[in-house]
This record gives structure tokens, sequence and C-alpha cells, in this order.
């Protein structure tokens, strides 16, 4: 589906927000890397739905009534074969949170390399419009607010700021013996989501806030391993 | 003349200025503004309008807005504000500027309906709107002013306030700090001109080189940050915001709506387009008062900062400050010590960087030790940026009173000599004492026509270069 139709379905739907491969959908229409993933009906689909695709897995629930996944156990990730995959599917359908939710269906997702956990995100000011934000992922973003914001579109050389910006920055050049994270591969998230005609200045009036989080930043490239966009 | 100049010309120097709401009595807020522009020199046709009276403080009064004799570049109203819509809608394309003083519009609740009908008449009428609810204008190009102050010379810091009071204090203190305006425009609730319309004027304006804005909540925000991005700090603006504490989205549903306060938005304007952010009313008009009297080194943005002057501790302590702010006092290399040391200076006299000197040093030759000591500072130190000091209790009583000057002069004259190396920024600084205050003030004043910056504490100088230094820098990496 096109952008437009995306929305207009969610929006069809009375949906509050982009489901989660919705929103993959959107990004990649963008040119953001998403994992390559497929919907298993339940769990005696899963052997046929991923054939091809390369473990490890991670599989999602996808319930328009649950909207922290990972609170509700509705995510499980370095699944190593479709079997694992469905075994996981029916314990997950127990859990009591799930059990009574609306389920569309299982996301079944190639995991994403190991790499650097960043969030990338955007609210809409009333009065500037489209902002889009960066920080790296867990603790800096969720306990230190250690973020930097820039008011949409953005250049090359704000994106590179915004990086500049975060305290943590040096995380992403392998400090503390990590592997190091592209700067280019975020810089490029960033424009595409809030360069001159990036995704939030195509669609600055169908949403009020975005997070990709986490994008997951190897030393080669970045891949947006789970979106939200909230519909206005 | 370029369109906006041309179009916004009337409000800043107007030829013609009607009044509304002057009494016959003389006591009302547009007597008193007759008074004031006439006060300042302004010499173009005044007209008060009034239901009833022949004559205004001695100007003939007219009925309507319609029926002067020439058209009105600028009416200043102070009317009831139930009355001013009828008597916009009947101006008939005769007036430019309209600006509102009245209140009771849109800040209110009650208030809205009668705020929309205002912004429909000035536009049945032809005219644009300033406020309502504010207090007016200063420019003294065009001798106008809504405050108390006697005549100035006009200069190159244009202003734009939200707010009427701040705007006032803007304008006062600025100007006893030395900032000379091109203009200062109190916009009130912004019916119709806002922010941008005024940033955009002063970006076109020839006359302005500085811009400041004080900005509570801009519905043009858009517009603002559009222009600043277009222009790519060409003069520097300096903003300073009201109501940057306001926490994230209430309602936010994502961890970036909850981490977007007002104030991150403001952030990422300055940090994108260049405009400096400043966080009190002082730092403000410091900031306004340094782009106003230094030229910015884009080619070599300020990194290396010598202070110089009395008072060891209080120089120690400004070292800290100034790390803290990202200025580097660090101490000279070799070569600068040496020749320095070579001048034999009293002891208790510091020639490291800090530069320290006691009153003792620095009254050698009257003053004139000063000329000396900067010269090989500028010369072998190559600073980028020199703040001179001078705790003034200590000269008081002790130095004949030519010695401050002689100081002063002397670094100013190797200044002279240096064209472009380093930035020349002076603090006086007082213990309050009457005699001391007064002392200072004089001193001021002429450090002013020198076209010095004057700051009161070391501090405040290290807040004003660290704003001057942003500028720099911002230009100097968007170039090319």
């Amino acid at each position: 589906m096109n952008p437009q139709a995306l929305i207009a379905a969610a929006k069809k739907d009375k949906r509050a927000a982009l489901d989660e491969i919705a929103g993959k959908q959107l990004l990649a229409s963008f040119g953001v890397s998403v994992p390559k993933s497929v919907i298993a009906k339940n769990a005696a689909d899963v052997a046929k739905a991923i054939a091809g695709m390369q473990p490890p897995f991670a599989l999602k629930v996808m319930s328009p009534e649950i909207l922290h996944k990972s609170d509700a156990g509705g995510v499980k990730i370095g699944l190593k074969s479709a079997e694992e995959v469905a075994q996981a599917i029916t314990s997950m359908a127990a859990a009591p949170q799930i059990r009574q939710a609306r389920i569309d269906g299982w996301l079944v997702e190639e995991m994403a390399p190991a790499g650097q956990e960043v969030v990338v995100g955007a609210v809409r000011d009333p009065n500037f419009g489209p902002l889009v934000m960066v920080g790296l992922g867990g603790i800096f973003v969720e306990i230190l607010a250690d973020v930097a914001f820039r008011i949409c579109p953005i250049t090359r050389l704000d994106a590179a700021e915004m990086l500049d910006d975060l305290k943590g920055v040096a995380l992403l050049d392998g400090a503390r013996g990590r592997t190091r994270a592209s700067r280019e591969a975020i810089i490029d998230v960033l424009l595409k989501i809030a360069g001159e005609n990036g995704l939030l200045m195509q669609h600055a009036d169908d949403f009020t806030e975005a997070d990709i989080n986490p994008l997951i930043v190897s030393a080669n490239g970045a891949v947006a391993v789970d979106a939200r966009f909230v519909l206005a | 003349m370029n369109a906006i100049v041309e179009r916004f010309n009337p409000l800043f120097k107007p030829k013609t200025v009607a009044v509304v709401g002057a009494s016959t009595k003389g006591a009302a807020l547009p007597n008193v503004f007759i008074r004031r522009i006439r006060e300042l020199g302004f010499t173009g046709a005044i007209y008060p309008i009034h239901p009833t009276a022949p004559e205004i403080d001695g100007f003939k009064a007219y009925r309507s807005l319609a029926e002067t004799p020439e058209p009105i570049d600028y009416t200043f109203i102070a009317i009831a504000g139930a009355q001013i819509p009828p008597l916009l809608a009947a101006a008939n394309g005769r007036v430019r500027f309209a600006q509102v003083i009245s209140s009771g519009f849109g800040e209110v609740d009650e208030g809205r309906d009668l705020q929309q009908k205002l912004v429909d008449a000035a536009r049945a009428g032809g005219m644009r709107l300033l406020g309502p609810n504010c207090l007016g204008i200063y420019s003294p190009r065009g001798h106008l002013t809504f405050t108390e102050i006697g005549p100035r010379p006009a200069g190159s810091v244009g202003v734009v306030s939200q707010s009427g009071g701040l705007g006032t204090d803007i304008v006062r203190r600025g100007l006893n700090r030395g900032v000379r305006f091109s203009g200062l425009v109190t916009v009130g609730n912004c019916a119709d001109i806002g922010p941008s319309d005024l940033l955009e004027y002063y970006f076109a304006d020839p006359e302005t080189k500085v811009i400041g804005m004080y900005i509570e909540t801009a519905r043009d925000a858009r517009r603002i940050f559009e222009i600043l991005r277009a222009e790519k700090a060409r003069k520097p603006v300096v903003l300073l915001k009201g109501g940057r504490t306001t926490l994230g989205l209430a309602a936010a549903v994502s961890h970036t709506g909850s981490l977007a306060g007002d104030d991150r938005a403001w952030v990422a304007l300055s940090r994108q387009t260049g405009c400096i952010l400043t966080e009190s009313l002082d730092e403000f008009i410091d900031a306004l008062l340094i782009f106003q009297t230094l030229t910015p080194r884009t080619d070599k943005p300020t990194e290396r900062v010598v202070l110089f002057g009395n008072g060891g501790g209080a120089s120690v302590l400004a070292t800290d400050t100034y790390a803290r702010l990202g200025l580097e006092v660090a101490p000279f290399a070799q070569d600068t010590i040496a020749a320095l040391a070579e001048l034999q200076l009293p002891p208790g006299t510091s020639i490291t960087n800090p530069v320290d000197c006691p009153v003792g040093t620095l009254q050698q030759d009257d003053g004139r030790v000063a000329e000396k000591i900067v010269d090989l500072i500028y010369r072998i130190g190559k600073p980028e940026a020199l703040v001179m000091h001078l705790n003034m209790a200590p000269f008081v009583g002790r130095s004949k009173p030519e010695v401050l000057d002689n100081v002063v002069l002397a670094a100013m004259r190797v200044q002279s000599k240096f064209p472009g190396l380093a930035h020349f920024l002076l603090v006086l600084r007082s213990d309050g004492d009457e005699q001391i205050e007064a002392r200072k003030r004089e001193f001021r004043a002429k450090a002013v026509e020198l076209g010095i910056p004057v700051f009161d504490e070391i501090g405040d100088a290290g807040h004003a270069l660290k704003a001057l230094r942003a500028h720099e820098r911002f230009v100097q990496s968007r170039r090319g």
C-alpha cells in the first residue's frame, strides 16, 4: 500500500495509530530499512508463512488493543526455528492481557543484526509544525532525556549536529567497548524522516507523534525494528 | 526601496500621526503621547480624533479618521474597546497603521469576539493593526515613543516585544547600558501584525544591524523559523523566550511527545538558525549590546580570552565562569610571559592570564602603562578577545580621576593598532556606593560614545562573548 492508502485504511478502521506493519511499510516507502517480516494467522500457519526467511526471529503480537507489547508479554526474540516460533505463539496467546484482546495476527520478523539502539521520534508542535527527535535508546532517552530536537525540515548538517548535541554521543563511536554505530546511517534515516522531502514534511498533518524505537544501528546500517505513528 | 521596508516605513517614520482618546483636559494617555513625541522632536502633523472638541492640546481635532487633511501613517488608539471597530471601519483606506493600546480583547475569554471584530474592521478600513493590548512603538528616527525618555540618538538595534512592560524595560535599561535602537515595537495580542512581520522588516531595514525578540506565545512561530532559516543569521538575532519551562505534551502517548516541552522547540530553533537564545533580560540586553558594538569575526570565531584588570579573586572566579561557558582563559605561552616580565611591573602583578594588575600597577605613568601591557598581549599573545575589568572603588581617592580614562584610552589606542585582531570588552565593577555609581555612569557613557561595550560584571561580559561566539561559529559553519 502507498502511504496515503495506509493512513486512510487506519483511519477508516478508527485506529489511534498505525499498526506496526503499516508503520514499517510507511517507513520503507521513504527508504528506511525495516526487517523482513510476515504475519502468521496462528501457530499452525507459521512454517508456511516464514518459508525462506532467515532466523533468528522476533515474534510480536498484533493487536489494536495492546499499546505496550512488551509489558503485555507480547514480544519474544531470538527464536531459532519455525517450531520455536509456533510454540511461542501458543504460550503468548495464553498470557492474561493477550487472551482477552482482539488479535490481528502474529508478526514474525527476521532480527536485525546487533547494534546500538537509537530512538528517532517526531511530534507536531502546534506553532512550529513537525519536530524531529533523536536519542540513544534505553536509559538515555527514558531516564536521562538525552535527546536533541530540530524543526522540520532539517539539513544534513542539522542532522549531524543533532548527534553532536547528545551527551552520550561517544557511544556511537564505540566508547566502552561497544561496536561502532554508523553516524551516517542515522543521519540518512533522520533525513528520510525529517529532510526537505521527508516523511514528516509530506505528512505534516497526518500524525501528532511518532517513535521509531528502536532503530538498531550497526557499523554498516540502520534498521527500524519498531515504529509507532499516532494519527492526528 | 525594498517592498517590506516601504510598507513599514510609515510606522517607523510617520509623517502624520492621529491620536484617538485624547482628552480636552490633557490628562489621558493619548495626551501624554502627544507631549512625549513632541519632546522627542516629532514635527509631522498631529491629528487628534474627537467626537466634539474643536481642538486638543493646541491641535485642531477631527471627527473621524476619514476626515483628516492628509492620510494617516500611524494612529495611536486608547479608547474603550467596543468603540474601536467602527472607528477603524470608517477609515476608508486613509490609515496605514493603527496601534490599539486598549485591552479587553483576545487576552480575556470574553474579548475574543471583539478582537475578531477589530481585525475585520482594520481590514475593512484598509490598515495594518498593531496590538491590541500593547503599549506602542519606540522609534527614535521617527520621533515616536511610548515611554518617558529624553531624546536619544537612533541606533542599529531593532526589537519586537510581546510584552509592553518588558518592552519598556528593554528600552530604558538598554539605553542606560548603551544600546541604541532602530526601533522597538510592542505587539501585544498580535491580532494582525506578529513578531514574524517585524522580524522580516528588521532583516530588510538598512538601519537595523541587530535584531532582538521577546516572545511568549508565537502563533507565527513557523514563519519565524522560515524567515530565520532563509536569512542564515545574516544579521544577529537575539531571542528572549518567556514560558520555556512548560512541560511536555500533557497527553503524550509516545516517548517523543512526553519529551517535547516548549523549550525543546526554541532550543532547536536556535541550533538550526543561529539565533541566540538568552536566559534573562540582562543577558538579552548584554547580547544586543555586544552585537551592536563589535563586529563578529566569522573567519576565526572567538576562543581564547584574556582577562586584564585589577581584582585577583574576581579574575580567578571569572576564569571558572568562562571555563563553564566554554571560553578559554589559558595561561600565556612563554614568549608572552617573557615579554611582559621585561616590563618589570611591581610585585603583586600577575602576568600569566588572567593578568592581574593592582591599582598601584595600573596608575603607573597615570594609567598609560596599560598601553604597554595590552600591546604585548596583542602583539605576541594574539588572543581573540580581551576583557578589561576595572574595579572602580580602589581607584577612587587613591589615584587621579584621569587614571581610569587613561587606562581605557591606552587600551583603545592598542585596539586601533591591531584592527580586527581581538574583541575589546570593558567591565566596570562597582560596590554600589553612590559616588562610585555616579562615576561609573559617567564613565560608561563615555565608553558607549567610543563604541565600547560595557558590562557590570566579568561574568556578564562572558555570557555576551559566548553569544557572539555562537553567532560567529554558526555563520562559519553555514558558509559555502
